[in-house]
């Protein structure tokens, strides 16, 4: 059986963080989403995997190769134009007749993998506190009526999970498929079709683990540290303290005065410390470091970043590249502690989090002491002046002074 | 010059060669056509727009095929001469870019031979060729063609025999594999298939490609296999799209302030003091040499003229400017000049026979050129890119820019070397090019001052464009660019001249657009628009915005900001871009495919 993995989207709503990279590659706890499905999809008994790509496809590539590493075979379809999920797995039509297909951009679990792979299901769903963002799915038992895209006043609560288990009867559907009032092909609209002769199972998730915008990250990024198990490849030096579970990529040195709070995890060839303080739920990436007089708090930091000199970095997502400069601040948390709304793309979204930092893109450089403020959503190579104040959404390669 | 195109994969050809040839009809325009196997091998071809040809042509089953949009050298425009061109039983199909300068004693052969041609077309001849000694293996009859050839030609070819086949050759035109996943395409340019993959091999004069969906092989005319290296291409799809904007053209001019930016990345240093170009040009920069010679075509020919001006200023190399078309037969081949080969495409097919000569005679050779892997950067020593991204509208804007500030650099570059430039000076310099793309986007600012102005241009049958010093290249580029698109007769002067013969031509009806912008030729100006005016001629000066002198002079009069002399001709030059392109939409042409002309000139 093969797996077929959506992995072409660009995620708007990630940006300004997929400003520079697509959806699937953004990472939380030490991988990149693709990584967690691909595993789990692993240790479901997978082997054969097709991605679809499109948007920046050789960071796919780059990072998946052929699959080796993974003990799997990995080929790649790219998918031209973004048409929708159901011009995406039509794509496959030549390469594949039974084939699950998971939405690359939600984690699924290994055991619900496992039972989308059994043959009378086809369909995953699950239940949501906000069904009008998704499509709700009509059930009579476990079998499929139909699924409603995102109405406003949903039936029920269990929704389309985007995880399917099709044959090659799917093909047939996915040609008829009209295009939907937004632009796209969709999978939905040619199951719908589906349903009018065929008779298709649902099967009800245990995990699922959706990441729309980018404080989801956080969310998805504490529930994933949560479970992982201590590890050190690099060197802590012994007046350096670590408790709880805390994972040391391979050359990563851990400075004295250096204290961190498990779950934590550090990727390879990062300095942290001397005199830092990490605390519970941040995901540091490979070559960062974290200097002196710094803390970071439920956090992630990407791959080359530094947060080097009396920085306090709280719920936020810094991007790769990233250099703060000394004394660079981010606040997390409102006096009249609201929760925190942002600007992203121009309109106004209610993040429902008290407390949330920044969320800044690729190659962005901060000034001693500039300041930044709750919610701030920063643009890829943007450069903030020392002393700046930085407040709503900054677009990518401004010059903040 | 023609697009060519070649697929096999998984998706259906026709919509893959249709939209890749879509995307390569800057390269020319006036017919298209495609060849798909299925159970056999279908050709649709036709005259006019691809779009109109590709309501004509049915759906069609089959994953493998080529296609070709084609600008006419041989032949006219019919549907007969369109390609691709069949071989007398129809199973073979090719298309091709160039010109095959043999082929009428190759065609004589052939019809001796009993073949049947029904086109004028220079490329028949191959497919015929081919067919000629085919006996079951395509790859050999290629080769076996290709090897009776003279002339420049990027070869593709399918046959009915050998589905999921497709076979690529090139010499002197240009031809791109792109490396897809289970899919591999064939075309004249990148973005013909962009869409589908970024990586690329560029193959190199005299080479062959075997293509399939899950495989490339390449070989060189002794068919000994080549290993070539992927190249991962940066550009966005939307790169190679409008954005919102109505012309490529427009969008071309505004995306100035960034390509600005572009060409001056990695090769500032504000701390150092200096430019930075890479290792190879650094060298060969600092090599001796008596004299520079810098051949260039059309607009790059205008840049290389303000270039001569930046290079003799700043330095005390001589410098001489010459058409590519003409320096072939004037131009002592002394080894001791270095030779400066400016081409947007990196494939204009007489600047490249200026670089063939001049490697030949061991004179040294440097390319200035927007395209990576373009058949200029593999001839010449080293290259520059312009690191423009690619330009669509015929004509040049951004690359203009481009070229002028990578000539500054480069006379800053040499006068570093030569210790004829102080550090103050240079910092002065670096300054004022950090802050170009500012006033580039205040002159775009402008627009609609200028889109006024254009209504004073539009209903001229004539128009003059006059300029002194480093203004002259300037006005001769305002010139082309309002003769290329809007079809008004337009030339430029240096203003020194219109008395010495194009004063006869003044009326009250042919406007001047005089440019005003450096202060040790103002009062000359002033009195050479006096001049004019005396004849009635309307005079539409540009001049700077601290000039408070000029309305006295000039009917009407355009400002551009700036703070430095020497780099105005830039903000000057994405003006008279805005001008042209305005008075050109007044007109109601077609900006990005002027008629007979084509975007980059593979023939001599």
């Amino acid at each position: 059986m093969k797996c077929v993995i959506l992995a072409a989207g660009e995620g708007k709503r990630m940006h300004p963080l997929t400003y520079t990279r697509p959806k699937v590659m953004l990472p939380i706890a030490g991988k990149p989403i693709l990584e967690w499905n691909l595993t789990n999809a692993v240790r479901a008994g997978l082997k054969d995997f097709l991605f679809i790509i499109n948007y920046k496809s050789g960071m796919v590539r780059d990072y998946f190769q052929d699959g080796k590493p993974w003990n799997v075979k990995i080929s790649y379809i790219n998918q031209g134009k973004p048409l929708g999920t159901a011009h995406a797995i039509g794509m496959v039509e030549s390469f594949a007749y039974d084939f699950v297909v998971l939405c690359g951009d939600t984690i699924f679990g290994t055991t619900d993998i496992k039972n989308i792979m059994k043959k009378d299901a086809q369909l995953g769903v699950t239940t949501t506190e906000n069904p009008s963002q998704y499509g709700v799915v009509d059930l009579e038992g476990d079998l499929l009526k139909a699924i409603y895209e995102k109405e406003p006043n949903p039936a029920s609560n269990i929704i389309n999970a985007g995880m399917y288990h099709f044959d090659a009867s799917i093909f047939p559907a996915i040609k008829k498929t009209k295009i939907s009032p937004r632009g796209e092909f969709e999978i939905t609209d040619s199951i719908n079709l589906l349903t009018h002769n065929d008779q298709l199972h649902a099967v009800h998730l245990k995990e699922w683990r959706d990441v729309v915008y980018p404080w989801h990250l956080l969310d998805a990024n504490e529930e994933l540290l949560k479970t992982q198990k201590s590890r050190c490849h690099g060197t802590i030096d012994s007046k350096a303290s670590v408790t709880n579970s805390v994972v040391i990529g391979k050359d990563s040195v851990i400075l004295p005065g250096t204290y961190i709070e498990g779950p934590v995890y550090i990727g390879r060839d990062c300095k942290i410390g001397p005199n830092c303080y990490i605390r519970p739920y941040t995901s540091i990436g490979d070559h960062c470091h974290i200097g002196n007089a710094c803390e970071v708090k439920n956090s992630i930091v990407m791959d080359h970043s530094n947060v080097p000199h009396q920085n306090y970095v709280g719920d936020s997502v810094i991007g790769c590249y990233c250099n703060l400069g000394a004394g660079t601040k981010i606040a997390n948390l409102r006096f009249d502690k609201n929760e925190i709304s942002v600007i992203l793309n121009g309109a106004k979204v209610d993040t429902k989090r008290r407390k949330l930092g920044a969320i800044i893109g690729d190659d962005v450089q901060t000034g001693i002491n500039a300041t930044i403020n709750t919610g701030s959503i920063i643009g890829n190579s943007v450069f903030i002046g020392p002393g700046a104040i930085v407040n709503g959404e900054i677009k990518p390669q401004a010059r903040i002074w | 010059m023609c697009g060519i195109i070649g697929y096999t994969g998984f998706r259906e050809a026709r919509a893959v060669l249709l939209d890749g040839l879509k995307r390569l009809d800057y390269r020319g325009y006036d017919s298209a056509g495609i060849a798909v196997i299925g159970t056999t091998l279908r050709v649709y071809k036709d005259v006019g727009e691809i779009a109109n040809i590709e309501k004509q042509i049915p759906a069609l089953k089959g994953t493998t095929g080529i296609g070709h949009t084609r600008w006419a050298t041989h032949g006219g425009v019919t549907k007969e001469n369109a390609h691709p061109q069949l071989s007398c039983d129809k199973k073979i199909a090719i298309v091709h870019n160039g010109i095959i300068e043999n082929y009428q004693k190759l065609k004589e052969t052939l019809i001796k031979k009993g073949h049947k041609f029904v086109s004028q077309t220079d490329t028949e001849v191959i497919a015929h060729l081919i067919d000629e000694v085919y006996d079951g293996n395509i790859e050999e009859a290629v080769f076996a063609a290709v090897a009776k050839l003279k002339g420049s030609y990027a070869i593709v070819v399918v046959s009915e025999n050998e589905p999921e086949k497709i076979i690529g050759v090139r010499k002197e035109s240009p031809l791109v594999i792109g490396v897809g996943d289970n899919e591999n395409f064939l075309a004249s340019d990148i973005p013909a298939f962009l869409k589908y993959t970024n990586r690329v091999m560029f193959l190199d004069d005299g080479e062959f490609c075997v293509i399939t969906k899950n495989a490339i092989r390449i070989l060189n005319a002794q068919k000994k296999p080549v290993h070539k290296k992927e190249e991962v291409i940066n550009w966005d799809v939307k790169d190679a799209e409008k954005s919102g904007f109505p012309h490529f053209m427009l969008k071309e001019i505004y995306d100035q302030p960034e390509t600005i930016h572009q060409v001056l990345r990695g090769r500032l240093s504000e701390i150092e003091q200096t430019i930075t170009f890479s290792e190879d040009v650094e060298k060969l920069l600092a090599s001796k040499f008596s004299a520079i010679h810098i051949v260039a075509c059309g607009t790059s020919y205008y840049a290389s003229l303000v270039g001569k001006y930046f290079i003799e200023q700043l330095t005390d190399i001589p410098v001489e400017v010459a058409l590519a078309s003409e320096y072939r037969y004037y131009g002592s081949r002394n080894p001791s000049v270095l030779v400066i080969a400016v081409t947007q495409s990196g494939e204009t097919a007489d600047t490249i026979a200026v670089l063939k000569d001049a490697k030949n005679s061991g004179m040294r050779t440097l390319v200035i050129t927007n395209v990576i892997g373009s058949t200029a950067t593999r001839i010449a020593d080293s290259y520059i890119l312009t690191q423009s991204g690619p330009e669509i509208g015929v004509a040049a804007t951004k690359t203009f820019t481009a070229q002028i500030i990578t000539l500054l650099l480069l006379s800053l570059k040499s006068a570093v070397l030569q210790d004829t430039l102080g550090s103050a000076e240079m910092y002065t310099y670096i300054i004022h090019l950090k802050e170009l793309p500012r006033y580039v986007r205040d002159v775009l600012q402008r627009t609609d001052e200028i889109k006024a102005m254009a209504e004073h241009l539009k209903d001229a049958t004539s128009a003059f464009y006059i300029g002194r010093g480093v203004d002259y290249p300037i006005a001769l580029e305002g010139a082309l660019k309002l003769k290329e698109i809007s079809y008004i007769h337009a030339e430029g002067f240096a203003a020194g001249e219109l008395k010495h013969g194009p004063f006869a031509l003044l009326t009250k009806d042919t406007p001047v657009i005089a440019v005003i912008a450096q202060e040790a030729t103002y009062d000359k100006m002033i009195a050479n628009i006096g001049e004019i005016k005396a004849r009635g001629s309307p005079v539409i000066a540009v001049a700077e915005d601290k000039d408070t002198e000029i309305e006295k002079h000039a009917d009407y009069v355009l400002r551009f900001p700036c703070e430095s002399k020497s780099l105005s001709c830039v903000v000057i030059a994405v003006l008279l871009q805005l001008l042209a392109y305005h008075t050109a939409n007044l007109r109601h042409c077609s900006i990005d495919k002027p008629r007979n002309l084509a975007k980059s000139v593979t023939v001599e």
